[in-house]
């Protein structure tokens, strides 16, 4: 009876499972959960007036929100091994087929976004179907795709109304529904905090649930991890990837939409960068850039630390050009950062 | 978990020493009065860095702290962020441009609600008083278009070609329409060509382009030095520099030596440096002492330079204050 | 065997080709329930190209394809995995930064609840696929640690296991063990005996000898797309299987024709 009663418990022990903190150490999110964490501390510390302030954070947050519902659709497709780099043209695609609709033909706001929706599903189909019928890399089909979709937005715009922006739409027909669902505030204690933190919420969660806890988000492990062998089991890779391109045209068309009910006009410069930005707040998040490894949750930190950092500086009072020399390095520390604490992690595990 | 204290650690460190480095470089001497200038016009184009040279100049006289904050592109959603963020930093003044009040009204009516004091300058003259803005200090464009009309058509021109690098932006599309409005009182015509100037070869062709597909047109006018460059090259390679009379928005050195030569017929002035000087002592003084301007434009252009006085601003410009 | 002696599958007279180069030219084996067949041969002998039409990843030119007595003709692999055909190929198994469970389950996760709400049952995945490696020998710590941290045996025998649980009634292993070590090589080999135990089928290609000596009950020489024939262990000794897998023959006739230069 001792004998077997010992053996169980020799048994047990090697079979314990890794304690929460392991688990934690090694979730892909850890890194930027702590940058996060270090730059509120570090701007708190600055600058606390502005940055502290209730109107501070809605500015931040609204920043990080813009970029964040982006960054959601680009981890979800980077996972799964892909680029999209006409995110950005989408975007401004997306704003200018609305305001175009509604101001030169009349039609509704509500009605015209759908339109654009519509399309911009439509060009995240052919993305996606190219990519897996040309096996060329995604980043060189969707390269093609920024300058083919934002050609083709300056082009329609000058055509259909000789000019390169088109503001007051507010007085479009439809705006006073398309601002309510997507540019009205939340009043909190007086301030306004704008309703795309929201949406980028909602749509974070959505895809984070997708990714963990279904079978499509196992699948876009598998897709990024190692398509071939995926296929072999029977994961529909090239749907797989496709979904994955229509999601990011989505997010294009969300916040294109976003911003014309914030904004009130829609421009063919809109969007210009947002490909890399939102590809930086990705790999900030821990997602890796060869596929099959990431969290949604991280590209949230990732926009968090992009939004907290962008407006920061204003409230630092340091000049906006050193903006972009500390997205560069923000990256770079991030992605060391990220990689040591996962190699730790893992040895740790063993 | 003490393995993890040195990579954190680390971490922090590596930070808080690249924002440091940023912050150490522009920070200014602290003095009690802080003013925050937003603009879309970024250091690189060499329109604004002279205004940008008018605000630092303001600045170190009036011996207060100034921020200038600008998007990397003409980003109007990004500019109206930058604007929200300079609000919620409790400035004691704000310094704007407009150049799209949609896009920007409702982060300029929160700073007016919020009781920061706002003047807006270089876009916007025919928006700001209704936003609430203390004034606006700059040259009103459809004034000085049709000023530039009437001396071009009293140059004897007849059909103009107005050259716009961002239709759209209002305060772009005024200078066309009263540059068109006298020439057409005059009995002329005009027609605009949209160029991008991000791309000077692209618009050189373009207005060559223009002239080769019209042979009438006899006079250019350009509404910006990033707009005259081309048009000179343009101008040049057809062999018709001199023969078209050329006259541009706002000066550089290369518009100056060109208008001294008798290439071009005149530069319409805004003075963007005093656009920058002025609002940095005009929000000091009312800091300090209540004062307030009785105006709703403090008019800093149309001023004309022409052949005459040509060279003795060309140093100016030169140095970047002109 | 199976009950009335039909073979699991049976290919006759495979013949393939790829434009110009014939690939396969005659090829005929079968293989019956609880039995290993190795498959041997050179490099270019065709092993992948017959592998790969029996998974259904190639259509055989020419020739009939049988499983379990009934024609068949495979459009993709999941048409060959849907009637029990699971092939394990040597790189492309798991995918490594996903977890032991996920590899596991992949393709085939399990579902709670419905429509919307259908979630993939992490811990219902976790609990098998513990369950599944520890009946085959291998014992986990964490399912959900990255199938990476796996030595490279473990790995494959994850793969195996992973078809066996999934129901399949015949196992193609390409090259297993050719990257390994002589212990996890070891491992693998004990997985396969474990996998005809339970009346699965097993196609085994492999460069080795030894290791196709040690857990094969016949083997199927491929030369340059063609056939040698099937042998059983008593009809063919280790060392014959050796000179047919490296063209011995060959190697005798030129040492022959070396020394004989050298004598003169």
């Amino acid at each position: 009876m001792a004998a077997t009663a010992s053996a169980t418990k020799a048994r047990d022990e090697r079979l314990t499972e890794s304690s929460l903190l392991k688990r934690l150490l090694s979730r892909p999110e850890l890194g930027a959960a702590g940058g996060a964490i270090l730059v509120w501390i570090f701007f708190a510390i600055i600058a606390p007036e502005g940055f502290l302030s209730l109107r501070g954070t809605a500015s931040y947050l609204e920043v990080s929100s813009h970029l964040g519902i982006l960054a959601v659709a680009v981890s979800l497709l980077m996972i799964g091994g892909e680029f999209d780099l006409s995110i950005g043209s989408m975007l401004g695609f997306a704003g200018v087929v609305m305001a175009i609709l509604s101001t030169v033909l009349g039609v509704p706001l509500y009605l015209s976004s759908l339109i654009a929706l519509a399309l911009a599903l439509g060009v995240g189909f052919v993305n996606g179907y190219m990519v897996n019928k040309t096996k060329l890399p995604s980043f060189i089909i969707t390269l093609a795709g920024l300058f083919i979709i934002r050609g083709l937005t300056i082009a329609f715009m000058r055509l259909m109304t000789g000019r390169t922006q088109l503001g007051s739409l507010d007085s479009a027909p439809g705006y006073a529904v398309l601002r309510a669902i997507f540019g009205a505030d939340i009043t909190l204690a007086g301030v306004g905090f704008p309703i795309s933190i929201l949406w980028w919420l909602a749509f974070a969660g959505l895809a984070t649930w997708l990714l963990l806890r279904t079978s499509v988000g196992n699948w876009i492990f598998g897709a990024g991890g190692a398509a071939a062998a995926a296929r072999n089991v029977g994961v529909p890779v090239d749907r797989v990837k496709i979904g994955l391109f229509m999601l990011t045209a989505f997010a294009a068309w969300l916040v294109a939409t976003i911003q014309i009910a914030v904004v009130k006009s829609a421009d063919t410069k809109r969007g210009e960068g947002q490909e890399f930005i939102s590809i930086i707040a990705v790999v900030i998040g821990g997602t890796l850039l060869t596929g099959g490894y990431g969290s949604a949750v991280g590209a949230i930190l990732g926009a968090l630390i992009f939004g907290m950092v962008r407006q920061g500086i204003v409230f630092a009072g340091v000049d906006a050009d050193w903006f972009q020399v500390f997205m560069g390095a923000m990256l770079i520390i991030a992605v060391l950062v990220n990689n040591f604490i996962r190699r730790r992690a893992e040895e740790a595990r063993r | 978990m003490s393995r993890y204290k040195k990579p954190v650690a680390i971490y922090l460190v590596l930070l808080l020493l690249v924002i440091a480095t940023g912050v150490t470089f522009a920070q200014k001497d602290r003095a009690d009065i802080r003013i925050v200038v937003v603009s879309h016009g970024q250091a690189s184009d060499p329109f604004w860095s002279v205004v940008k040279n008018g605000v630092d100049r303001a600045a170190q006289d009036m011996k207060v702290t100034v921020e200038y904050q600008a998007p990397q592109t003409f980003d109007m959603v990004a500019m109206s962020q930058l604007i929200d963020a300079a609000v919620a930093s409790n400035p004691d003044g704000l310094v704007v441009s407009i150049p799209d009040a949609d896009a920007l009204g409702d982060s300029i009516k929160a700073a007016v609600a919020a009781g920061i004091p706002v003047i807006s300058m270089n876009s916007g003259s025919d928006v700001a008083e209704e936003l609430g803005v203390m004034v606006h200090v700059g040259q009103t464009e459809y004034e000085a278009g049709l000023g530039g009309g009437e001396r071009m058509a009293a140059a004897g021109v007849k059909n103009a070609l107005c050259v716009n690098q961002e239709v759209g932006n209002v305060a772009l599309d005024l200078r066309c329409q009263g540059f068109t409005d006298a020439m057409t009182a005059a009995g002329a015509t005009v027609e605009v060509l949209a160029v991008d100037l991000a791309d000077p070869t692209d618009a050189q062709q373009r207005i060559a382009g223009a002239l080769t597909a019209n042979p009438d047109i006899d006079g250019i006018l350009t509404l910006g030095p990033t707009g005259s460059a081309p048009a000179m090259a343009a101008l040049e390679e057809g062999g018709m520099l001199g023969a078209i009379k050329l006259a541009t928005f706002d000066l550089s050195p290369e518009v100056l030596a060109a208008i001294r030569d008798g290439n071009m017929l005149f530069a319409i002035d805004q003075q963007q440096y005093i656009q920058g000087y002025l609002p940095i002592v005009l929000l000091t003084l009312f800091n300090t002492n209540l004062n307030t301007i009785a105006n709703d434009v403090l008019m800093t252009g149309p001023g004309f330079v022409t052949q005459a006085t040509a060279a003795a601003v060309i140093e100016l410009s030169a140095a970047g204050t002109r | 065997m199976t009950a009335n002696g039909t073979p699991m599958i049976d290919v006759r007279d495979i013949h393939k080709f790829f434009g110009n180069v014939t690939a396969l030219s005659g090829v005929s084996m079968n293989v019956h329930a609880g039995e290993v067949m190795c498959l041997l041969g050179d490099n270019g002998a065709g092993k992948s190209t017959l592998i790969k039409t029996l998974s259904g990843v190639h259509k055989p030119d020419k020739g009939e394809y049988y499983v379990e007595g009934k024609h068949v003709d495979f459009d993709s692999p999941r048409d060959a995995l849907n009637h029990g055909i699971a092939t394990v190929y040597q790189d492309l198994a798991m995918i490594p930064l996903m977890s032991i469970s996920r590899n596991f389950f992949l393709g085939s996760e399990p579902t709670r609840g419905r429509w919307l709400f259908k979630r993939f049952d992490v811990k219902f995945a976790d609990k098998v696929a513990r369950e599944e490696l520890k009946r085959m020998g291998i014992d986990i710590r964490d399912p959900s640690q990255p199938v990476g941290t796996l030595s490279g045996g473990e790995r494959q025998s994850v793969a195996i296991a992973r078809a066996v649980h999934f129901g399949a009634k015949v196992l193609i292993l390409d090259e297993p063990t050719a990257a390994l070590g002589v212990k996890q090589a070891g491992v693998v080999l004990r997985y396969i005996a474990q996998a005809r135990a339970r009346g699965i089928a097993v196609v085994f290609i492999t460069h080795n000898p030894h290791h196709a000596y040690a857990v094969g009950d016949r083997f199927t020489i491929l030369k340059r797309g063609q056939s040698f024939g099937t042998f059983t262990k008593e009809e063919l000794s280790r060392e014959e299987m050796v000179r047919m897998m490296s063209g011995a023959d060959e190697l005798d006739a030129l040492t022959h024709e070396l020394s004989m230069n050298n004598e003169q």
